[in-house]
């Protein structure tokens, strides 16, 4: 299994109907709005990556969004 | 579907709340019966002994595969797949449970049986708030805040008053028992039920329910060990009488309602366990109070028990004690901040010492390292922005490695869960 967050930067206005779209994606596990450099952050879980790329392309197609980076998760700690 | 995580948490544990106000109702008809009134001992075993059995006849009807996923994935826990072995790495958390669960039933059975009227002395078990926000900044490295104490203070002093009685009397012995004995062992089970639920096992996160199955499996063999111990120093013979009771048709079919209503209480506080601090989620399990209310009338309405206090200073008292309670857990809910820290490093440094460096900070819940523009994601909760200027700003500063970071505070989040 591969994790990624994918940050993303948004055009301003389109916040809502993108996050309402990126809800019903496969493959998301979690996603946040933040406030700073990004505008969202979404964590993918996927079994490959041909599936990752999947999910960054349809996160692309979605209206309002303006760039997106992928940082695939290396190693993890977490308390949950 | 992706939903929000703080919603569900909520829930789960209010629903959690409101079926064990329904068992509070029920266990006071079943604990009144001939057979039990007079010996809690062979009532708490008759419990576990009963429970036992429905908790197992209930999980392998929950194991049933329908569609290709088990019916208590789909609709108690996604992570149920069927009931199976306890496995060796949650085998300590199951005991140190298990002998919790036990002493804790066996300290409230001891009062119980030594003062007739315990509801002054059991409302002060709500105090356990405390104990569990004390134990959490040792085993979570999260130092409550002034918000969590006030919080946790005004939802157990709103509990006491709550549940206490005028009509009973202070005994010091039984109050030292709760102290002591009832309120660090429901602490440190609560614990250690939230480790069990955060434990991964076979690569895919714990299920409540086969968590609840062993739970109820060692808390059965703990507490018949005690009693047979107790049995064999006060030459009593309740752990016979117990069983005796379990297998009488009238009150196994009683015991089962109550022990298979408990389950699903039990596996749905163990989910929210598995989200919230376990001194959070007894801080909402305290509303059980409120909802044990409307359940009281309807048994006194139906005959079922005899004593609800009308006294109008009890009920100024129980109203106020209420009010506090859902204060206090709104307090609790709206005072969350969660960010995300960007982190770059210098070259040359092995990544995995900065993560430890990174991972020992209080209030970091994740850690990752990532390829790509930033070296390390970091995620942090803190009831404070202060707070987390303090205690993860200031330690990220002391960390030589970072090149440069940026915080960026989450508005809003969703989680698939």
């Amino acid at each position: 299994m591969i994790s990624a967050y994918i940050l993303i930067t948004m055009h301003p206005g389109k916040s809502d109907k993108a996050i309402k779209e990126m809800r019903q994606l496969d493959n998301v596990a979690k996603i946040s709005i933040i406030a700073g450099e990004y505008d969202i952050v979404v964590r993918a879980q996927v079994k490959n990556l041909e599936e990752l790329l999947d999910v960054t392309d349809k996160i692309q197609m979605i209206e309002g969004v303006s760039k997106t980076t992928t940082q695939i998760i290396e190693k993890e700690i977490s308390l949950q | 579907m992706v939903i929000r995580k703080k919603y569900l948490f909520y829930t789960l544990a209010i629903t959690s709340s409101f079926i064990a106000a329904a068992v509070t109702g029920v266990d006071s008809f079943v604990g009144g019966q001939p057979a039990f009134k007079t010996d809690p001992w062979s009532f708490a075993f008759s419990l576990f002994f009963v429970g036992s059995i429905i908790t197992l006849l209930i999980s392998l009807i929950l194991s049933i595969k329908i569609h290709g996923k088990s019916l208590g994935a789909k609709i108690l826990d996604p992570s149920f797949k069927n009931l199976r072995m306890v496995q060796k790495s949650e085998l300590k958390s199951h005991i140190i449970a298990g002998v919790m669960n036990a002493i804790n039933t066996v300290g409230y059975c001891s009062i119980v049986s030594t003062v007739q009227d315990p509801s002054v002395i059991l409302s002060f078990s709500q105090i356990v708030i405390l104990y569990l926000l004390l134990m959490e900044s040792i085993t979570e490295k999260d130092v409550p805040t002034l918000v969590e104490v006030q919080s946790s203070v005004i939802v157990t002093f709103g509990a006491i008053l709550a549940s206490i009685s005028l009509t009973g009397a202070f005994q010091l012995f039984p109050i030292l028992i709760v102290f002591l004995v009832v309120n660090p062992t429901w602490a440190v089970f609560s614990i250690y039920q939230r480790k069990l639920k955060i434990m991964r096992i076979n690569n895919r996160p714990n299920d409540s329910i086969n968590i609840r199955f062993w739970n109820i499996i060692f808390s059965c063999l703990f507490t018949a060990l005690l009693i047979f111990f107790f049995d064999l120093f006060t030459s009593g013979s309740h752990l016979l009488a117990g069983v005796t009771a379990s297998i009488d048709p009238y009150y196994f079919m009683l015991l089962a309602l109550t022990m298979g209503t408990t389950f699903f209480a039990y596996v749905l506080y163990i989910r929210s366990l598995g989200m919230g601090k376990a001194s959070v989620n007894n801080a909402i399990r305290a509303s059980t109070i409120i909802f044990a209310i409307p359940f009281s009338i309807i048994m006194l309405q139906l005959g079922l028990i005899t004593e609800f206090s009308t006294d109008p200073v009890m009920l100024i008292i129980k109203v106020i004690g209420m009010v506090l309670i859902v204060m206090g857990i709104i307090s609790f809910a709206l005072t969350l901040v969660k960010a995300y820290i960007f982190i770059d490093v210098k070259t040359g440094r092995p990544l995995k010492e900065t993560m430890q460096k990174l991972w020992n900070i209080r209030g970091v819940s994740h850690v990752t390292i990532t390829s790509g523009k930033h070296d390390f994601i970091v995620k942090v909760s803190t009831r404070t922005l202060m707070k987390g200027y303090e205690r993860i700003i200031r330690k990220l500063d002391e960390i030589e490695e970072i090149k440069k970071y940026h915080w960026e505070s989450v508005l809003k989040d969703w989680e698939k869960i």
